[in-house]
């Protein structure tokens, strides 16, 4: 019995996973250098080194104020659970203006009022971040309505057609309602 | 405690509230029962809408009624003879709106 054992412990010692796992543990080196580049590629997204996002919709003169809209991923909105679908933009204000601007607000379709002028915008005046929900029966013909608020109370609105602002949703929509 | 129990400590509980540093968005269900409107509101992460506002206005902009979610993250409205919506308001920019055709019938 007690060969057996011995037999059987000698055998795995010379086993080809007994002798390479060591050196298999190497690979892992691997995943960091396979992953880097989109990770630095999505970093420069999310923080603006590669421009305001994927692709640049336009500027706009907004009353006294211009801002520029961009997609942040040229794709269509993804699912987060019970919310629904949400698209993300990104927007940056004039260097003359970010100063005057107090809140950027997103949504598709015309606000009622000011309660209802859709996702607010955050972080920095030249990279601000929107997620905005876009609901599944959503015309294609909608438009994106963009509210600025100025710290004099002010109001001022411009609209890109979900077209104009992104394809790739009006594509989703398309495939979603067919 | 040691160090390294503490930093394992430290790992597994950053681990497990790392979900409360990711976005989340509202959302609101409303359904016609009996006579009265049922609204479920809520976040997309899971967490409750209790205590967050929720008003019924005519599209006159006329506050109906103005409730807040109670503890099972639901509200009750009466049903209105026009056209109206209803908001749940989380603060600016954080709203969701039910018009009064968008409400499902069980």
């Amino acid at each position: 019995m007690r060969e057996v054992r011995q037999r059987s412990k000698g055998m795995n010692k010379s086993s080809l996973w007994f002798r390479w796992r060591f050196h298999l543990s190497g690979l892992l080196i691997l995943i960091p250098i396979v992953l880097t580049p989109s990770y630095i590629e999505l970093m420069s997204i999310f923080g603006g080194a590669n421009g305001l996002g994927e692709r640049t919709v336009g500027s706009r003169q907004v009353g006294p104020w211009t801002i520029t809209l961009a997609e942040q991923f040229e794709a269509g909105p993804i699912l987060d659970g019970p919310a629904g679908y949400m698209k993300t933009f990104n927007a940056a204000l004039c260097q003359e203006c970010a100063e005057d601007v107090k809140a950027v607000y997103i949504r598709l379709g015309k606000p009622r009022n000011l309660r209802t002028a859709g996702v607010i915008g955050f972080g920095s005046p030249y990279h601000m971040s929107f997620t905005m929900p876009v609901a599944e029966n959503t015309s294609t013909e909608q438009l994106v309505w963009l509210t600025l608020e100025g710290w004099d109370g002010a109001l001022h609105q411009t609209q890109w057609t979900l077209e104009e602002a992104s394809p790739a949703t009006v594509q989703f929509l398309k495939q979603l309602q067919e | 405690m040691k160090l390294r129990h503490f930093q394992t400590l430290l790992a597994v509980l950053m681990a497990v509230f790392s979900q409360t540093s990711f976005a989340h968005f509202p959302f609101l269900e409303c359904t016609n029962e009996a006579s009265n409107i049922v609204c479920i509101g809520g976040f997309s992460d899971g967490s409750s809408a209790q205590g967050i506002t929720v008003d019924l206005i005519s599209y006159d902009e006329e506050i109906i009624a103005s409730k807040t979610f109670n503890d099972r993250s639901s509200v009750e409205f009466q049903q209105l003879g026009r056209e109206f919506y209803i908001l749940l308001d989380a603060g600016p920019g954080h709203t969701v709106e039910v018009d009064w055709d968008q409400i499902k019938t069980p």
